[in-house]
């Protein structure tokens, strides 16, 4: 920490000099649209920073399921055909297969009655138990579809992450002092101004993050919107034309009875092909049919991309791929977005840099909401209760997450959707007891409590368990993170230069 | 230990964003050397990362990376002050100051929302029909097109005054992309 620093002597600015009017324009257009979208962008930032570690939370809610670093193909076979036997007439069955973010084999398939659950396996491919993570489902459903119905949820996130992009082009148009003020990061002092540094400088370091993030999160969430434009003008509608383009070899739906397909010998026929690739889900559909097939997704080490699908029929013949790392630049590019709006591709110190640089982004969408209320209040017209609610909103979110999580473990029955809303809404709901300063503090520390926790019934419900040793490292992140939001606090109570 | 080849390399990153840090403190003689030599670091922990960590995959952990810890010295250079002695600073400039009027809001909110995500649909369809290129990558394109569009209109009509001249281009723009789409009428 610095010590206020002597002025700096004038230098040439490098940057470009904007005409004030044009950045007035772009500051009020920036305005507007950040206060129409804040409190969805907010919500979008924090969720999709926590869904990065999607994978590992998992493995942290349930924990005893076997760890597995490979498999063969006769045990992938044998989980696949006992499942199929639970419900012979499944439509189809999602094998996944162990991979370093998620060592498991599982099986998902649905029941008679159409409920649909999935399955753990040992290392022989015998069922073990039912996979039972609610919370994990939940934030990471909260992340891609906010829990609405049909397609509406992934296009309102489609549609914020489009208003995210374009606050980000107008934030950096109506930001001349992007080199002037490149390292400043003033605490303390004119509220405004504190704001504006946070604000200013995490939006233009981390750019490259906010605008990868914001442009391919935008895209998938859209994609059903663009497909099914796409299809009405091309194909009469039938979106299914478009899907196919991406899907590779077609197999003719043929209903007719045939033996089950043996997974284990079409998994087995493509490892021989590729002895150095890993192979992490297998798509059974139509099991039992004639026109039954396979889809298997190879994953490349060392690449960005998703990975390769590769169809196999009923008689475990490979049909071809799909062409994801065939050479195609659009495929190349639709492989890669997954994985780069996440994350998940260059091991866990890009995923702690994309959780870091989320919250990141969280924080800026914070900031600036922050900084209006804070300009209203210099020029003499304070919003007092916008401030508190959008305090209270924020830091609803950490306490949410924790008390849900709780909730998952001690009975996982209950929704988890259920307790985040009312946690919320009851967080938020403080907004009209206290002040800004009072709501933020004390749902730090309610934040902290509970992350601590949710830690402690974790460990409670699987010490003296054979356990997948991420857990306690998840365990231990949350008392860091508890830990964090204590000292925050602490910092906050101490006035700068005390 | 794939993600360890990215640690490797971030050290040439920091190093750049310190250069760049010194040479922001610092306005003297060495300055326009720190200067470069700060984005020099950069670009080669980029550079450097193609060949250890793959041509797509390398530069996109370097960047996260370089990110992070560029943000960790921000974080390190933070300057305390008290809350009651205000330090003297440059105005910044305030948003400019509209005339509120209701159909013009509504208005605004029509161009940025509903049309221009049309015109950008248009635009982004009539790339991926009528580019020329492998038809997957002109969908993808034209896809990846319809948010980056979409978003570049919101933020043009949500700054320009001339909101009827927004509302032209709009319609124009959506006009012709999907009349150059229904012309050519297939992949």
């Amino acid at each position: 920490m610095h010590a206020p620093q002597p002025k700096k002597p004038a230098g040439k600015p490098i940057w470009p000099k904007i005409p004030a009017p044009f950045v007035r324009a772009m500051l009020a257009g920036h305005s507007a649209l950040g206060l129409a979208f804040a409190a969805l962008i907010y919500l979008v930032c924090f969720t999709g920073a926590v869904a990065v570690f999607t994978n590992e939370f998992n493995r942290w809610e349930q924990p005893t399921a076997p760890v597995l670093h490979s498999v063969t193909p006769a045990a992938v076979g044998a989980a696949f055909d006992e499942v199929l036997a639970k419900n012979p007439k499944a439509h189809d069955l999602f094998i996944r297969m162990p991979e370093p973010a998620l060592p498991r084999l599982s099986v998902h398939g649905d029941d008679a009655k159409g409920g649909e659950h999935t399955w753990f396996a040992d290392a022989s491919g015998k069922i073990v138990a039912e996979q039972r993570t609610p919370w994990s489902n939940f934030q990471a459903k909260l992340h891609t579809a906010l829990h609405l119905p049909g397609s509406w949820g992934f296009f309102l996130v489609g549609l914020t992450g489009v208003a995210l992009l374009s606050s980000l082009v107008s934030g950096v148009l109506s930001h001349p002092r992007v080199f002037k003020d490149a390292f400043a990061f003033r605490w303390g002092g004119s509220k405004r101004l504190q704001e504006a540094d946070l604000h200013n400088r995490i939006s233009v370091w981390g750019l490259p993050f906010h605008v990868v993030v914001s442009l391919t999160g935008a895209f998938l969430g859209l994609s059903v919107l663009i497909v099914g434009v796409l299809a009405m003008v091309v194909f009469d509608g039938d979106r299914e034309k478009v899907f196919a383009l991406f899907s590779g070899p077609a197999v003719a739906d043929d209903p007719r009875p045939a033996p089950v397909v043996d997974v284990a010998k079409g998994l087995a026929v493509l490892q021989a092909r590729h002895p150095q690739a890993g192979f992490n889900y297998i798509f059974v559909e139509h099991p039992g049919e004639t026109g039954q097939h396979l889809t298997i997704n190879r994953t490349t080490p060392g690449k960005l991309s998703r990975g390769e699908l590769f169809i196999v029929d009923g008689n475990a013949k490979v049909l071809g791929e799909a062409g994801f790392e065939g050479g195609n630049v659009g495929m190349a590019i639709y492989a890669s977005l997954t994985p780069l709006h996440f994350g998940w591709f260059g091991g866990w110190p890009v995923k702690v840099a994309y959780f870091l640089l989320g919250l990141g982004l969280t924080a800026v969408t914070a900031s600036g909401v922050a900084i209006w209320l804070a300009r209203r209040r210099d020029k003499g017209r304070p919003a007092p209760r916008w401030e508190r609610v959008w305090v209270a909103f924020c830091w609803s979110q950490p306490l949410a997450y924790g008390v849900s999580a709780i909730v998952a473990l001690l009975a996982p029955s209950a929704p988890p959707v259920a307790v985040w809303g009312a946690t919320t809404l009851l967080a938020t709901a403080s907004a009209f007891l206290w002040t800004p300063r009072t709501i933020s503090i004390r749902l730090r520390l309610a934040s902290a409590v509970s992350l601590v926790l949710a830690a402690l019934v974790h460990l409670g419900l699987n010490t003296g368990h054979v356990v997948d040793p991420v857990a306690w490292i998840m365990d231990a992140s949350l008392v860091l993170g508890a830990v964090a939001l204590a000292v925050s606090v602490k910092l906050t109570k101490t006035p700068a230069g005390a | 230990m794939i993600g360890l080849g990215g640690l490797a390399i971030a050290p040439l990153a920091l190093g750049g964003a310190l250069l760049l840090r010194r040479a922001w403190t610092h306005a003297d003689a060495r300055r326009p050397w720190l200067i470069a030599g700060g984005w020099a670091l950069l670009a080669a922990a980029i550079a450097a990362s193609v060949p250890f960590l793959g041509a797509a995959r390398g530069p996109s952990i370097i960047l996260a990376l370089a990110s992070t810890v560029a943000l960790a010295v921000v974080a390190a250079g933070v300057e305390l002050r008290e809350a009651k002695r205000k330090a003297p600073r440059e105005v910044a400039l305030e948003p400019s100051d509209r005339r509120r009027v209701a159909w013009r809001g509504w208005l605004r909110g029509f161009l940025a929302g509903p049309l221009g995500g049309a015109a950008a649909m248009a635009v982004g369809l009539a790339v991926a029909v009528c580019f020329p290129a492998e038809v997957k990558t002109r969908l993808i394109i034209g896809g990846m097109l319809v948010p980056f569009l979409w978003a570049g209109g919101m933020a043009w009509t949500l700054s320009d005054d001339k909101i009827l001249r927004a509302l032209a281009v709009l319609v124009g723009v959506t006009v012709a992309g999907f009349g150059a789409v229904f012309l050519k009428g297939s992949l």
